[in-house]
């Protein structure tokens, strides 16, 4: 679940924005204020995924630095909420921007999108080869094995042929058996002769 | 503000067409699909428009689809688009692939195999033929079930019932021919051996990256545009 925390001075703003956000899955709005105060005496427990705030909260003198505000959240991901004009410079601190007129759709593609880099933060690419029992699950698959079929000709459960395979698809890329059957000739792990 | 990203503000219709494409090389495989021909000079999106009879709404709309990544035009949108032209245009993109994007890729392909071992070239042009025999199946699909019933539905304004099963199968055939295209772009990318000639490699794989750009912006438009539309045409004459 991303927990969402709202800082924004009308409270018209905070109950709409709160109710667009319910339409977005596996989202939470954990806490929503007016100001600033409550905001970082609350921000330490919370451990919320994406602060949506009104950058006019912050004083001009502070807009510049307004991400370094948040220096003790590294995690946390800031998306404007953008009323009035403000300067391209200080917006640039933000993950995502939200502004007066956009519809729902814009809005939930925005928090989608910062959702992605807080998810995707995690994965390091995976540069290792393939294991030996992946090469062996993949030979099987190219000879048109099915899981069951895999499993009982290498001994393992059904439920590991698929984690096989799934890593097998991340680290090459190709989905298709038909297209792994290929990868799998072109790496000399099988012979032409061997597909049915 | 500045920082909008709002297309209205950035593809208006009094703009020059050779600044939209400047700045959108994607929209460049569009202009022949809808007749415009290249060699405009200096005419706006509008002027061109009007001479060559496409419909600004339906140029707007296939605009935003190109450029967006998370464009969906609302239904009253669609409604002021007309419809039968954009059913034209997805079947001259279908055109446009059969006769000028595959072949084009099937000569790199032929070139980039031929010093290969043929145990192996062989394997690879098999796979092709397979991606393309799919992309056939999947345009004579739509061009005899789903846009016939379409048309039907457009000028009846009637539905027949029955139909509701063929978004999900539809949906699913894009997911496969993109998957498809892109296993094929990682075996050419990391699996072919190296002393395959690389500048061919690079033109083929450049070709690849643009046509499933392009067929994945195919996939929106029917995803996005034409399904919603069905469904609203269907609900209002259940009405």
């Amino acid at each position: 679940m991303i927990k969402i925390v709202i800082a924004e001075p009308s409270q018209m703003l905070r109950s709409g924005l709160a109710c667009l956000l319910r339409d977005v899955p596996d989202t939470e709005v954990v806490f929503s204020t007016d100001n600033l105060n409550a905001l970082f005496s609350r921000l330490p427990a919370l451990h919320a995924n994406i602060l949506i705030v009104n950058p006019l909260l912050f004083e001009y003198s502070h807009r510049a630095t307004l991400r370094a505000e948040f220096d003790s959240h590294p995690e946390l991901r800031l998306i404007a909420l953008v009323t009035s004009y403000l300067e391209s410079q200080h917006l640039r601190q933000f993950s995502g921007i939200i502004e007066l007129n956009d519809d729902l759709q814009r809005v939930k593609s925005t928090i989608n999108q910062v959702i992605n880099t807080l998810q995707s933060d995690g994965d390091e690419p995976d540069t290792d080869p393939l294991s030996e029992r992946e090469k062996e699950v993949l030979i099987c698959l190219s000879k048109g094995l099915k899981n069951n079929e895999i499993a009982d000709s290498l001994n393992i459960s059904v439920h590991t042929v698929i984690t096989h395979r799934k890593n097998i698809v991340r680290k090459t890329g190709i989905k298709s058996v038909a297209a792994l059957t290929v990868y799998a000739i072109l790496n000399n792990l099988i012979e032409e002769k061997d597909i049915i | 503000m500045s920082n909008s990203s709002d297309l209205s503000s950035r593809l208006s219709p009094k703009m020059k067409m050779a600044d939209a494409i400047n700045q959108y090389h994607s929209l460049l495989t569009v202009l022949p699909r809808l007749g415009i021909p290249l060699g405009f000079g200096e005419k706006s999106v509008e002027q061109l428009c009007v001479e060559h009879h496409v419909s600004q709404t339906l140029f707007t709309l296939i605009s935003r689809v190109y450029i967006e990544q998370d464009y969906y035009p609302s239904i009253e949108e669609l409604r002021q688009c007309p419809m039968t032209d954009i059913l034209h245009y997805l079947q001259q993109s279908h055109q446009d692939y059969l006769e000028n994007k595959f072949p084009h890729i099937e000569h790199h392909l032929n070139t980039l195999l031929e010093p290969m071992d043929k145990k192996y070239s062989a394997l690879i042009a098999n796979f092709y033929q397979e991606f393309k025999k799919e992309m056939v199946k999947h345009f004579e699909y739509e061009e005899e079930v789903l846009f016939p019933y379409m048309r039907q539905i457009l000028s009846e304004n009637e539905a027949d019932s029955g139909v509701h099963h063929h978004k999900s199968a539809f949906q699913q055939q894009h997911d496969d021919i993109e998957d498809t295209l892109n296993d094929l772009t990682n075996l050419l990318l990391k699996y072919i051996p190296a002393e395959v000639s690389s500048s061919e490699r690079v033109d083929m794989l450049l070709d690849m990256y643009a046509l499933s750009n392009d067929i994945g912006k195919h996939a929106m438009m029917e995803d996005r545009i034409l399904l919603p539309y069905i469904q609203y045409l269907e609900s209002q004459s259940h009405d």
